[in-house]
């Protein structure tokens, strides 16, 4: 008996020893965690994950959030200059700039940069293709840029086939991350293999264990001012609670506040000292998708039906507990052409059954599917998707929320048979175009986005908008447009805007996050303590 | 008896070639053309022809089937869909952490059921009785995400004892391990309990006791040994509850291994990755069961005769 | 566990061969003897009666509704208006509860109840035909053995999708071969007793044997593995919950309620405990009313 006694007494024993395991971080370190892991670290292929691609490469500028606007700024270039029919770019690369392996920076890098997405021809081929060539390049009928004349080392120009005034911006977004023409041609698995994946940027990817973490180090090479980061481990942590739970015991120095409740925000963390809360307005917005080919929501008058049925204001107050922002039109706060006077969708329960009686629907007849994706919706949103159904049962219509994983989910939008489902677009760079054009521009994306908005004249509108040089006659077409496809046809049903929050944890001193909120960030803009 | 052994290993080579077939069967019934899904957002019908034809999926399914099993052999498992990477390395990785929570939770069990159960029956229908019986039940009774955040609650988040997650050190295995093996210690306790008992009303411990051993003798060198052979089977056929355990233990801690790897093939409608941890699972399983087989006819005489 | 419980069913079988006579006085006369002499059995038999109807009359015990949600009440502590707070859609956690209790039980009962007939009619034909018939089956079953069972029932709800339905399906693949298993060595014994030989003689069809002579004298085995396979079909559910694969929000399941509950679990730990003790009190309850069940049918274990 005594033995046994005794043998419980060495297991608590070595609970205890395991007690004393040391939670003090090396100097330089900062550790933070992700939901789900990412597929790849090459922009070529994603348009999802961009923390490694953001820290790794750098791009021609950047836009960082001023004072009062967002700001494009020069970064690998020091000069540019536009011609005066607006269509070609022409850029001086800095001098002296070389890959973390020691290879040179040059204009045929960024050359190879534009071209490999074109015929890679799977994410990202937006941008590039508006280069004079692009679609040659894409359909393999050509093998290089034709709009593309590389002067010398640092010096290089880019013709378009239409003016567009939002081109530096557009080359701030991650997608168009300068790659190493010799090391990534002649790599095997650029993206997958941490040592094939090169870049300028202040950060080394030394390590990526699928499902359990990355690791990035400070890259000595680098051109730039030396960051407070020296290293960067990302956790893939799937849960939540367990991400709370981390960060409260200073397992992790920054959390990404965006995968709790805010009512667990509210009891855990707004009680935290001001400092330690960063937000930031999410240049976005969430809306609700109506597939026009589905037998009820073709009908515009159920469409502004559903519009009037929910409670976006409910949702911002009693979901988000106040940290978001009511969205009423399709290009969000703080973008260029943004409308404040966007009429649609006061809530109005009683009007909106007064419309489907209107439309000549009964009571409960008009039914479908509202499709949540179940891998990387957040409890917040998954609120959202119940409220939507609760409320517009409330108005006599039966929205079924379908569960789909990830990918099913994703073949399913992008098939255009999805019935209507919510999402979140985060602006990649400060234009209209990229919402409106990723949505609208083409009868293709109408499609690939479930929307099968019929109007094809409108659809040529957004095409065309992107090509007004004139910035007032630009602003003025993209609020028409904003309010043609909003309040005219409700081919769209924009709700909120969060707020991005975070926490920061004691080693941490100060931190930016990136100008549009998205949960990926810039190490080299966290301070550490 | 070598030939009991050797026809227990071929039947079970046989059910390892239906639980192949069946894997293989029922992930291709399955809707959709896996490589649009592999592609994600905008794939163009132009590269799913391409990749179709390069992972032989356009093949009949004999065909593939055989060719599966043919760079099975050779150790190659393909590349998982949705990480990008060979399956074979991506779950030799995994694999390492699974068997060491496997192991860890297993002599838990082992050392704690046993425990459990001996001190129970020595003070049959006594409050420590019904103390460890309640702690064992509750083992059985509560889902197994349940006492891991149980746990994890208590043991790192309230008392800072251990880490909340990861692999980091060996200290990240012990909740985990807890969490997982409880389940089975709590059965183990249970037929620990039982089987002491019934050994104790046997003739040769009234014998033993008449030749006048202390009970803690007549306890330890009798009515143990004999009592463990069923608690041994067991906890060969436990094997298949921990790896089923493993899967909800993984996710909750966020380990690296191979439940979570198997999770993130569903959410990612990986096939390869799928097919290739199912394969390994059940393969485990299979082995377990023909080691608890054979254990079991070498160390039951009764057994050894028939065979 | 389930092997050493096989065994005892075997034996059990063995002996209730002895006195053919009088089966069904016989099984009322060891119910009687159970409610007798185990009162944790009583118990929880009376438990479950309890819930069951608690879950029929969900409707009647609540003025809420299932999925009624209060955005401006989330998360309320259990007390005043809601007995046991709301969740974290402000829907009341009693109703939820109670709802829940009829997706949980149904969970528990409806594959029990289709792998049993599912596992008996293949175990009673794999154990009487025998041959290349009994060969095929058992592998079978085998096959499917091999599988962790919740692998299996992750696989099959991948290629099935999730749902109820689905999910009952799932567990109904997952557990009918160890019910093929015992029924099948129970046939093997059954089948050159002297009644099985005596109908056979008078040319009663093959059929007739299995399903009015020899499935008959299996129930009282069947009644105990549909008792222990509730609970371990509630157990899976919960589990597949927590990995988004089993019943599908706004639906309450009790494993679902605790996998939601969870990211609450400084908040509003009643989300979770509320639902997870329920779990645990049914699945013991069926867990000790099949072992009673076991223990009067099994008359090897009466010694004890």
């Amino acid at each position: 008996m005594k033995k046994f006694i005794s043998l419980l007494i060495v297991l608590a024993m070595l609970l205890g020893c395991a007690a004393a395991f040391a939670d003090d971080a090396e100097a330089g370190l900062l550790r933070t965690a992700i939901r789900y892991d990412i597929r790849t670290m090459d922009v070529a292929r994603t348009t999802d994950d961009y923390l490694i691609p953001m820290n790794v490469f750098d791009r021609l500028f950047e836009t960082r959030r001023g004072k009062d606007s967002l700001e494009v700024v020069k970064s690998l270039i020091t000069d540019y200059s536009v011609s005066e029919d607006g269509l070609t770019y022409t850029f001086t690369l800095k001098d002296g700039i070389v890959f973390s392996n020691g290879s040179k920076l040059t204009a045929s890098d960024v050359q190879y940069t534009f071209e490999r997405l074109l015929k890679i021809a799977d994410q990202n081929t937006e941008i590039p293709l508006e280069v004079v060539g692009g679609a040659a390049v894409m359909k393999k009928e050509a093998d290089t840029l034709a709009g593309f004349k590389v002067t010398d080392d640092t010096h290089f120009s880019i013709t378009l086939t239409a003016p567009n005034a939002g081109f530096p911006a557009e080359l701030s977004a991650p997608a168009m991350s300068i790659v190493d023409k010799e090391t990534t041609s002649a790599a095997a698995a650029f993206g997958t293999e941490p040592k094939d994946t090169i870049g300028t940027g202040p950060y080394i990817v030394t390590e990526w264990i699928s499902g359990d973490h990355y690791t990035l180090v400070y890259n000595d090479k680098y051109w730039g001012t030396a960051p407070s980061v020296k290293k960067l481990i990302v956790k893939t942590i799937p849960d939540a609670n367990t991400q709370n739970m981390m960060f409260l015991n200073k397992e992790l120095d920054i959390i990404d506040l965006q995968n709790q409740d805010a009512v667990v925000i509210e009891g855990t963390y707004k009680s935290m000292p001001a400092d330690r809360m960063v937000s930031t307005p999410k240049v976005g917005l969430t809306y609700l998708i109506l597939n026009e080919n589905q037998k009820y929501l073709k009908d515009v008058k159920v469409r502004k039906a559903i519009g009037m049925a929910i409670n976006a204001d409910e949702i911002i107050q009693g979901i988000f507990k106040g940290n978001a922002q009511r969205e009423k039109g399709i290009i969000p706060t703080g973008v260029f052409a943004h409308s404040d006077d966007m009429k649609a969708f006061t809530y109005d329960p009683e009007g909106a059954k007064a419309l489907l009686k209107e439309a000549g629907y009964a009571e409960g007849e008009v039914t479908f599917e509202l499709a949540l994706n179940t891998t990387k919706a957040s409890e917040s949103v998954k609120l959202v998707y119940s409220y939507i159904s609760s409320q517009l049962k409330k108005a006599g219509i039966t929205a079924n929320v379908v569960s789909y994983e990830d990918s099913a989910w994703a073949n399913k939008r992008n098939s255009g048979e999805m019935e209507s489902f919510v999402a979140t677009w985060g602006m990649d760079y400060n234009d209209p175009a990229n919402i409106m054009y990723t949505f609208f521009g083409t009868a293709e994306n109408v499609k690939m986005r479930s929307i099968n908005y019929p109007d094809a004249s409108i659809i040529a509108r957004v095409s065309a908008a992107r090509a007004i040089v004139d910035d007032a006659k630009r602003e003025a077409e993209y609020k028409a447009l904003d309010k043609k496809l909003i309040e005219e046809d409700a081919a769209w049903i924009p709700m909120y805007a969060e707020l991005h929050l975070w926490c920061l944890g004691d080693r941490v001193a100060s931190f930016t996050p990136q100008w549009a909120g998205f949960a990926d960030f810039y190490a080299a803009d966290v301070t550490l303590k | 008896m070598l030939r009991t052994l050797a026809r227990r290993a071929l039947q079970a080579l046989v059910v390892l070639i239906g639980v192949v077939l069946l894997i293989f069967v029922m992930l291709r019934i399955v809707p959709g053309n896996p490589i649009e899904t592999m592609m994600g957002e905008h794939a163009n019908a132009e590269t799913i022809a391409r990749m179709t034809k390069e992972m032989g999926l356009d093949q009949p399914l004999l065909t593939q089937f055989f060719r599966y099993i043919g760079s099975a052999f050779r150790g190659d498992f393909g590349t998982s869909y949705s990480l990008g990477k060979p399956v074979a390395q991506l779950i030799g990785n995994a694999f390492v952490n699974t068997l060491l929570l496997a192991v860890f939770a297993a002599v838990f069990a082992w050392i704690f059921g046993i425990t459990c159960g001996i001190i129970s029956a020595v003070k049959k229908n006594r409050l420590t009785d019904r103390i460890f019986m309640g702690v064992s039940l509750l083992g059985i009774s509560l889902p197994v995400f349940m006492s891991a955040m149980f746990l994890q609650y208590i043991f790192a988040f309230k008392l800072h004892w251990l880490p909340i997650s990861g692999t980091d050190s060996w200290t990240g295995f012990i909740l985990p391990a807890i969490a997982l093996g409880w389940n089975s210690a709590g059965q183990v306790a249970q037929i620990t309990r039982t089987t002491l008992l019934e050994t104790l009303q046997e003739d040769y411990i009234d014998t033993a006791r008449a030749k006048g051993r202390g009970p803690t003798g007549v306890l330890l060198r009798h009515a143990l040994r004999n009592a463990m052979l069923p608690v041994l089977t067991m906890m060969t056929i436990q094997f298949s509850g921990l790896l089923s355990g493993a899967v909800i233990t993984e996710t909750v801690f966020s380990i690296n291994g191979v439940g979570r790897l198997m999770v993130q093939a569903i959410s990612g409608r990986d096939i390869p990755l799928l097919q290739a941890t199912a394969l390994l699972a059940t393969t485990v399983v299979i082995l377990g069961n023909l080691l608890a087989d054979s254990l079991y006819s070498v160390l039951d005489p009764r057994i050894r005769k028939e065979g | 566990m389930l092997r050493k419980k096989r065994e005892q069913l075997e034996q059990a079988a063995d002996i209730r061969l002895q006195s053919q006579i009088g089966e069904e006085e016989r099984f009322w006369f060891l119910m009687r003897r159970m409610a007798r002499e185990n009162k944790t059995a009583v118990i929880s038999f009376i438990f479950i009666v309890l819930m069951i109807l608690a879950a029929i009359l969900a409707p009647v015990l609540t003025v809420y509704e299932e999925n009624d949600m209060d955005l401006m009440n989330r998360l309320s502590a259990p007390g005043g208006a809601h007995l046991l707070g709301t969740d974290e859609g402000g829907r009341d956690v009693l109703t939820r509860l109670l709802y829940g209790a009829r997706v949980s039980l149904l969970i528990g009962v409806i594959p029990a109840l289709l792998s049993l007939i599912l596992g008996a009619v293949l175990g009673v034909i794999a154990g009487y035909r025998g041959g290349i018939t009994d060969t095929i089956i058992m592998r079978i079953a085998d096959v499917t053995l091999a599988f962790p069972s919740m692998l299996l029932a992750m696989v099959i709800m991948y290629a099935l999708g999730g749902g109820l339905i689905n999910v009952f399906l799932t567990l109904t693949l997952v557990n009918w071969a160890s019910v093929a298993r015992v029924v099948r060595s129970q046939t093997l014994q059954l089948k050159n007793s002297e009644f099985v030989e005596a109908a056979r003689v008078m040319g009663v069809s093959n059929r007739k044997i299995m399903m009015r002579h020899i499935l008959p004298n299996c129930l009282p085995t069947l009644l105990v593995l549909f008792t222990l396979n509730i609970p371990t079909s509630i157990l899976t559910e919960s589990s597949l919950s927590f990995l988004g694969l089993g019943v599908q929000p706004p639906n309450a399941s009790w494993g679902l309620m605790i996998n939601t509950g969870r990211q609450y679990l400084f908040t509003a730990p009643w989300l979770s405990f509320v639902p997870g003790i329920a779990i645990m009190l049914t699945v013991l309850a069926f867990n000790f009313l099949g072992n009673g069940l076991l223990d009067v049918l099994d008359p090897r274990q009466k010694k004890q």
